[in-house]
């Protein structure tokens, strides 16, 4: 076990932003070919698995493009206070012990409603977008698992990586997401997404 | 405890086929039923105990051998059904017969057991081997007289649970009413009823409209020990939802939700994985709920929603290993976890072979090992520890030369006694405790 690595995934240690960053590619590049691999698994897609990397799969990329919600991976730092709750909530964030108590608000303002019509229609239920269900027979045997829309994440995050090769330059710079400045010619004539796949 | 028997399943075919997938008691105890990834389950009964050989007291033996389910392949989906048993559920015994429920990713069957150990014999128009006599011969007519023949176990398919499930089923779980039973996958839970195959009722769904919603899948279920209206069910992120049937048909609205607010000192990339509940048991009282994560086992009290009463640490000192244990997807092992027959020891595998309980009385933990060289039969199992870092002693085991494909998912403690069986890979270690065999 590489002890360097575990502790940047932890956030200590000397240089910690930029390790955290290169820690946060790493992840990204082990989780996409962990959906890449699942594909082909005998028994189907496992739903679990799959959802939990997409999981971290989507908190290390917030944490390498330095996007708003990435730092709920991250153990707290000292600094400014912590967001409010709804701010919190709304990045897709565990409510953490300090608000557990404001927990279970229904209404937050300034939501993206997509994520919030739930809620308020079902505080209690928590699921957004379910179609109500009623009393019935077994669901029709043609259902799809809808493993699709693993295509379509990994294509998603697919396009979001030419902005990766552009951050080698250091945290301290800031550069615009999605602008391709990197300044190795070899990396520049690949396609970002094949050398994922090359890699695994 | 002491080491009792082991079983190695031989597979025929294929690596890994032989490897153990489930574990379960039947509820006196008399049985043990284990299913592999093969599809096959083996049930082991108990010898009953006799003072002309007391050594040989309690023993289990291998009692039934057969193929539950078979490898399928759905062409519409182009997908491949594996054949592996992901759990055992017994029915309670109601005649002569046993019963149990098995099932892999996406069909549940109901099995019976039953014993022969008489067979007719004095028939009058069929001879000794079953051929037809000639009439001309028959001149008197006799009764066949049932004769007593060497014990056959047979097992035969009684019903056949199919099509209910899209996704994967995880658990199945009997209820009191010893009527219905439940099965749970992903997204989905269903309520059968034993007698009737072609339709469930469907009680649990979270699927979200859009599947790029989807943040969260049940993970375990499992019906109330005496209250037919109860079950829980565990998800991924963490939390237990406790549903009464009686609430309404469909149960998406839960009674009560169970979930600890997370620990931010502890947050990483892998927070949402490790809190992943693999594994939920109420207690043979019914009053609390165990369950397990991929570090710790909680015990939650039925009347207390906002955090669980104990936490046990299982293997803290992987805590910092997170990342390379994502990377080999040990991670993603889902550990299971017992009660003993009086709710006041937990249990649960661990890596390397070992396995944990401990003691909700006086809070004392044992680390425990299985394997061969420590297992002879009568022989007492040391207790091991793990050092990590400071002082080690003789016979410690580093965390770095843990032995991370040995894992210890599946064990079971009989419903009365001190006896546990633990899978460890394709060997099933039994263990007894012949000094403290009675609970206290």
């Amino acid at each position: 076990f590489s002890r360097r690595r575990e502790r940047a995934a932890r956030g200590l240690g000397a240089g910690g932003a930029m390790e955290f960053r290169l820690e946060a590619h790493r992840i990204v590049s082990i989780s996409l070919g962990k959906i890449y691999s699942a594909r082909g698994q005998r028994g189907g897609l496992k739903l679990h698995k799959n959802l939990l990397v997409s999981l971290v799969l989507r908190s290390a990329r917030r944490v390498y493009l330095g996007e708003p919600g990435g730092e709920c991976a991250l153990p707290p730092r000292p600094g400014p206070p912590p967001p409010p709750d709804c701010e919190r909530l709304r990045r897709g964030c565990r409510p953490l012990a300090s608000e557990a108590a404001a927990r279970g608000r229904p209404e937050c303002p300034a939501e993206s409603p997509r994520k919030r019509s739930a809620a308020e229609r079902d505080p209690a239920a928590g699921y957004p977008g379910k179609k109500p269900r009623r009393e019935t027979e077994q669901p029709p045997p043609q259902e799809d698992m809808e493993t699709g829309n693993v295509a379509s994440l990994i294509s998603i995050f697919g396009s979001g990586f030419s902005g990766l090769l552009g951050k080698e330059r250091g945290a301290a710079e800031a550069t615009e997401p999605g602008q391709v400045c990197c300044e190795q010619p070899v990396l520049r004539s690949l396609n970002p997404w094949s050398t994922a796949i090359v890699a695994f | 405890m002491e080491g009792e028997s082991i079983y190695e399943v031989d597979s025929e075919d294929g690596v890994g086929a032989d490897i153990i997938s489930t574990v379960e008691f039947n509820h006196t105890g008399e049985l043990l039923a284990t299913g592999d990834k093969g599809g096959r389950v083996v049930i082991f009964q108990r010898e009953p105990e006799s003072k002309n050989e007391p050594y040989n007291q309690g023993e289990y033996n291998v009692y039934s051998t057969f193929q539950s389910h078979e490898p399928e392949f759905d062409y519409l989906k182009s997908l491949e059904i594996e054949e592996k048993i992901n759990k055992i559920k017994w029915l309670p015994q109601q005649n002569a017969a046993h019963s149990l429920l098995s099932t892999n990713d996406k069909t549940i069957k109901l099995w019976k057991v039953t014993e022969r150990d008489k067979r007719p014999e004095g028939y009058n128009l069929k001879d000794e081997e079953g051929k037809l006599k000639d009439l001309s011969t028959v001149t008197s007519l006799q009764v066949p007289v049932l004769k007593p023949m060497d014990l056959m176990v047979e097992v035969t398919p009684r019903r056949i649970f199919a099509n209910g499930h899209t996704y994967h089923v995880n658990s199945i779980s009997v209820n009191s009413d010893c009527e219905t039973y439940m099965s749970a996958d992903d997204l989905r839970i269903n309520l059968w009823h034993l007698a009737i195959t072609d339709r469930s009722f469907n009680i649990v769904d979270i699927k979200p409209a859009n599947m790029e919603d989807l943040t969260e899948v049940i993970t375990a279920s499992e019906f109330h020990p005496h209250h037919c209206n109860l079950f829980v069910y565990s998800s991924s992120k963490g939390s237990l939802r406790l549903c009464d049937m009686r609430a309404s048909a469909l149960c998406d609205k839960h009674s009560k939700l169970f979930e600890e607010p997370e620990d931010p000192s502890n947050r990483s990339f892998f927070s949402e994985i490790i809190s992943s509940v693999s594994d939920v048991k109420f207690s043979h009282s019914g009053r609390y709920m165990l369950t397990r994560d991929y570090l710790t086992v909680k015990v939650w009290d039925l009347n207390m929603e906002t955090k669980p009463i104990e936490t046990y640490q299982v293997h803290d000192y992987l805590r910092s290993k997170l990342c390379s244990l994502y990377e080999n997807d040990c991670i993603f092992d889902k550990f299971e976890c017992a009660w003993n027959g009086s709710d006041s020891v937990i249990m649960t595998g661990a890596y390397n072979n070992f396995f944990r309980m401990f003691d909700r009385n006086t809070k004392r933990d044992v680390t425990l090992e299985a394997s061969r060289e420590s297992s002879k039969p009568r022989a007492i199992l040391k207790p091991r520890r793990v050092c990590v870092g400071g002082k080690r002693r003789k016979d410690d085991i580093s965390v770095d030369s843990l032995d991370f494909t040995k894992k210890i998912l599946h064990t079971a403690w009989h419903p009365t006694e001190n006896i546990i069986a633990i899978a460890a890979t394709n060997n099933l270690y039994i263990f007894q405790d012949k000094v403290n065999s009675e609970m206290h």
